[in-house]
């Protein structure tokens, strides 16, 4: 080459603490998924009710219980949160019916274990069936919906929630359909508004070696915070890996993911239904934990709240999907006294993270359009602002791009295999 | 168009025709790329380039014709199996992962040789760490020719790359792939003289590493000095096909540019 080299881009050596705070909270977020942070917060997090006990053992205070009550809770929207992260903050699927897969995992484990339909399936039995009972959920909806892009995607799923809830309060007497009833007239599978009780408990030893006997609200909690610590674990070793990697792609640039060989309806799929099984299990738990499930339990306020929380952490942050579910959850119960202004103070909360941090605490997408960061829209119309005078006028070609970008239906040719 | 020194035929597209509504963007395109040759598809602005571009790599669907690719027929395959096939590309606008590192944006382009599933990754599978090690190894590869540009940017996301370190990676990402068939939109668009030359340069090396190459660009010096052979497309039809000089010469090819007039003077 006879190039004359143009100046490299030289990297400064600086210290590690400085780069990381120079490099803004998405180098936070690299450095709090290392093992090294998230290990000794899980043991941490872990010890909360045995130093809650503590304290109430040895002094005046009495609201153990209650906050171990309230851990829990959070420990239960904080796996919503990193599963609704994994579908909308990885794979950029804007999905708004999250929530009844959560709802769906309730009853799959009522049904399964309780007087309902008078069957106790054994933990692991039960788990396999919600499991099972989600995927098939997701795919039924999946198949069809991941066709769609975007606003079509979310108004779609958005749907899907209402209908499964409509479905679980109309569930108490045998479906009709076409003026076929199905089933006997005595067939009750959800319980319409009053939702199903007396759901069983997990099977768990009341008493743990070295710890003693474990109440009821520290056990679920304990529970919740290990499949937590399961989910960060698995989402943070698919981000690293292929699977995860294709799933950024495809929310960066979907054509572009496609030209590499990404077989994209696949890996939206995969990312749907494992982020709806995932919120399966959880709902399992909590219907074990709260002994019922309960239609009000997944309303589309629900999936809002737990929007609010990846939003707030930041989408595509693991961490931030655990700092918004607490955010979200403790701080209301510490200002009881306030609690009128809460949703004042929640709002202004939320406009000015949306204003000043449109990422998220932590997060590393906005949700906002800007020109250094996002998808194909705004790459495109970047480089026709510097390369006006060298790029051709838009062509057909890239008029069906910006629609692809746009969420339209385009010619597609991997929908017909 | 058979090639003069008899080599395989890597690309062979007949008859490539692609209507919008109205417009034949493309029209009964032939072309044949053989092994180790590098191409060079030229025309003015709007004249289809792009379009026989995305019709090969299974962007847009033609309305007739066939592309073969060692003798394989592409068209009907979507766009991931053509990947799978051996073609790569990058595009005219620049396409790398905004918010991918650089070297994700790499290893995206081993992911259709590469083989690992959500459990493997999760569970330490043998064969997942292998197929990740693969794909980490390929990164250095594919790399090699860039390597004093890419190699200190390797783990910044690729949206605070400069405009030259984008198509550097974007062509590292291709390379990745191991493709059989490069196809390279426009890679000097927006670069400087020095760059240019540079792109020159690393088009050479990347034929000199076996690759064969189908390459637009406006930029005609450039053209003139790496192609082994020039195709001259206008409205979708291919008005010249030849040798570098040749195809300068042709009265078309200079109406098509600089329109009747100067053709004729």
């Amino acid at each position: 080459m006879s190039a004359q080299p143009a100046p490299l881009e030289s990297v400064a050596t600086v210290h590690p603490l400085k780069r990381l705070w120079e490099s803004g909270p998405s180098g936070w977020n690299h450095a709090l998924t290392r093992p090294v942070v998230l290990i000794p917060f899980f043991i941490f997090a872990a010890l909360v009710p045995l130093g809650l006990q503590y304290v109430e053992d040895n002094s005046s205070w009495t609201d153990a219980q209650f906050w171990t009550l309230i851990l829990a809770n959070c420990a239960m929207y904080a796996c919503l949160a990193v599963a609704l992260n994994l579908v909308v903050g990885y794979a950029g699927l804007l999905n708004l019916g999250f929530i009844a897969f959560f709802g769906i995992g309730s009853y799959a484990y009522a049904l399964v274990a309780s007087d309902q339909l008078h069957q106790h399936y054994p933990l692991w039995t039960a788990l396999l069936v919600v499991m099972a009972v989600t995927l098939a959920f997701a795919l039924l909806v999946g198949v069809p919906a991941l066709r769609l892009r975007g606003d079509y995607l979310a108004i779609v799923t958005l749907g899907f929630g209402l209908i499964m809830r409509d479905v679980i309060l109309d569930l108490d007497r045998p479906p009709v359909l076409a003026g076929h009833q199905f089933g006997p007239d005595t067939l009750n599978l959800t319980g319409g508004t009053n939702g199903i009780h007396q759901v069983d408990p997990f099977n768990l030893p009341s008493s743990l070696p070295l710890i003693g006997p474990v109440p009821h609200f520290r056990m679920y909690y304990w529970i919740f915070i290990g499949f937590l610590a399961l989910s960060v674990y698995c989402v943070l070793r698919w981000r690293n890996s292929r699977t995860g990697r294709a799933w950024v792609a495809i929310r960066d640039d979907e054509l572009a993911a496609r030209a590499m060989g990404v077989n994209t309806f696949k890996y939206r799929l995969l990312a749907f239904a494992t982020s709806a099984v995932m919120a399966g299990v959880v709902g399992m738990i909590d219907a074990a934990f709260i002994f019922n499930a309960f239609p009000g339990n997944f309303d589309v306020q629900q999936t809002v709240t737990i929007f609010i929380m990846v939003i707030l952490g930041g989408l595509g942050s693991i961490p931030g999907a655990i700092l918004g579910a607490i955010a979200f959850t403790v701080p209301p119960f510490l200002l009881q006294q306030f609690v009128f202004y809460k949703y004042l103070v929640v709002s202004i909360v939320l406009i000015a993270v949306m204003v000043f941090r449109p990422e998220g605490l932590l997060g590393t997408v906005s949700i906002r359009p800007r020109k250094t960061m996002g998808g194909t829209l705004e790459l495109l119309t970047a480089e026709s602002a510097v390369e006006a005078s060298e790029l051709p006028a838009v062509t057909d070609t890239e008029v069906a791009d910006l629609e692809a970008a746009a969420g339209a239906i385009v010619e597609d040719p991997e929908w017909k295999v | 168009m058979e090639s003069v020194s008899g080599r395989k035929s890597v690309l062979e597209v007949r008859g490539l025709m692609r209507r919008f509504g109205g417009l034949t963007a493309v029209d009964r395109f032939d072309v044949d790329v053989n092994e180790g040759e590098i191409v060079s598809l030229v025309g003015p602005n709007g004249a289809g380039k792009t379009t026989v571009f995305n019709l090969i790599s299974g962007v847009l669907r033609p309305t007739a014709g066939s592309v073969r690719l060692l003798g394989r027929e592409l068209v009907g395959l979507p766009a991931h199996r053509i990947t799978h096939q051996g073609v790569a590309r990058t595009f005219q606008n620049i396409r790398v992962f905004p918010q991918l590192t650089v070297r994700e944006n790499i290893l995206l382009g081993t992911h259709h040789w590469t083989r690992s599933g959500m459990l493997g990754s999760v569970t330490f599978w043998p064969s997942t760490l292998r197929a990740e090690r693969a794909a980490q190894a390929e990164v250095h590869t594919a790399i090699d020719l860039f390597r004093e540009r890419l190699e200190a940017r390797l783990d910044d996301p690729a949206f605070s790359l400069s405009y030259a370190n984008r198509r550097r990676t974007e062509m590292a990402r291709a390379l990745a792939a191991r493709p059989k068939l490069l196809l390279l939109d426009e890679p000097a668009a927006g670069m400087n003289p020095y760059e240019r030359i540079e792109v020159a340069g690393l088009i050479r090396s990347m034929r000199d590493r076996g690759l064969t190459i189908f390459l637009i660009e406006h930029h005609m010096p450039l053209v003139m000095e790496i192609s082994d052979r020039v195709i001259v497309m206008d409205h979708g039809v291919k008005i010249a096909e030849g040798l570098p000089k040749e195809v300068h010469s042709n009265p078309r090819v200079v109406e098509a540019y600089l329109g009747r007039r100067a053709a004729s003077a």
